[in-house]
């Protein structure tokens, strides 16, 4: 149970850096780059919780599909925000 | 699930150090090409600390989130930021981010190891994926959120393919 415990501490630690990020910033754009290191933690705290359910599949499949949605966001995100810099002129947010 | 090696926990220990110093450039960091760039680290010693965990079970997911992530969501990130001019932060958010990061981050990562070595009894084993087991689960049980996912990334394509007209 050794590495596992690492894992969840890790991704534990890495979901606090984003957050703080997140709390620490008025650019958009660092918005999105903190916003994707949680997605990285939870990522490694999904696969880290395998070892205390089991379930090898699920945590496969939730992964894949947030990846795949994590795709979809990030691409969502920049047109949006390159609408807003083009109206703007600025990446600050009010 | 293989036996843990020293070499496999001093890799992790590694790779989980380059994940939480690429996250902090990626937070600190002045420049936002840097970031994006550390992105780039941050995925791929997420993915390897990953496949750490357990080689036989999870090194295919692995390989799918450096191929995935890093490949393509990183990559169209630092193209995008290249348009962009005078990308330098100037702003700044709230004075309480520091102290209340690591106040309920400290305490998050005290409650995860005393719960992880106090409370958890039972050891699980991670399986071996099959990928013939993986498509018929995907087929059979999770065939509405596939379904979405390719809509979603069929409309990411088009969405690239409008900004990259630039019009």
């Amino acid at each position: 149970m050794f590495l596992p415990l690492i894992g969840l501490a890790v991704s534990v630690i890495l979901a606090s850096i984003g957050f703080y990020g997140i709390f620490n910033t008025k650019n958009i754009i660092r918005l999105l780059l903190s916003s994707e290191v949680v997605l990285n933690a939870s990522i490694l705290a999904v696969f880290s919780l395998t070892f205390f359910s089991g379930n090898t599949y699920s945590s496969f499949l939730l992964s894949v599909f947030g990846i795949g949605m994590a795709l979809t966001e990030v691409v969502v995100a920049f047109a949006a925000i390159i609408l807003y810099y083009r109206v703007k002129n600025s990446l600050e947010v009010a | 699930m293989s036996p843990i090696s020293e070499i496999q926990i001093v890799l992790f220990l590694l790779f989980s150090a380059f994940s939480i110093s690429s996250a902090l450039i990626i937070v600190n960091t002045k420049s936002l090409l840097y970031a994006a760039f550390s992105l780039v680290f941050l995925g791929m010693s997420t993915a390897a600390a990953i496949a750490l965990l357990d080689p036989e079970a999870f090194a295919f997911y692995s390989v799918f989130h450096v191929l995935l992530y890093v490949g393509a969501t990183v990559t169209f990130l630092v193209i995008s930021l290249v348009i962009f001019k005078n990308l330098e932060l100037t702003g700044e958010g709230s004075r309480w981010a520091i102290p209340l990061t690591a106040i309920f981050g400290s305490l998050a990562v005290i409650a995860v190891l005393y719960v992880g070595l106090t409370e958890y009894r039972g050891t699980f084993e991670p399986v071996q994926l099959s990928l013939g087991q993986v498509s018929y689960i995907l087929v059979q049980q999770y065939w509405f959120p596939s379904l979405i996912l390719v809509v979603a990334l069929a409309a990411t394509l088009i969405e690239a393919v409008t900004l990259a007209r630039r019009d």
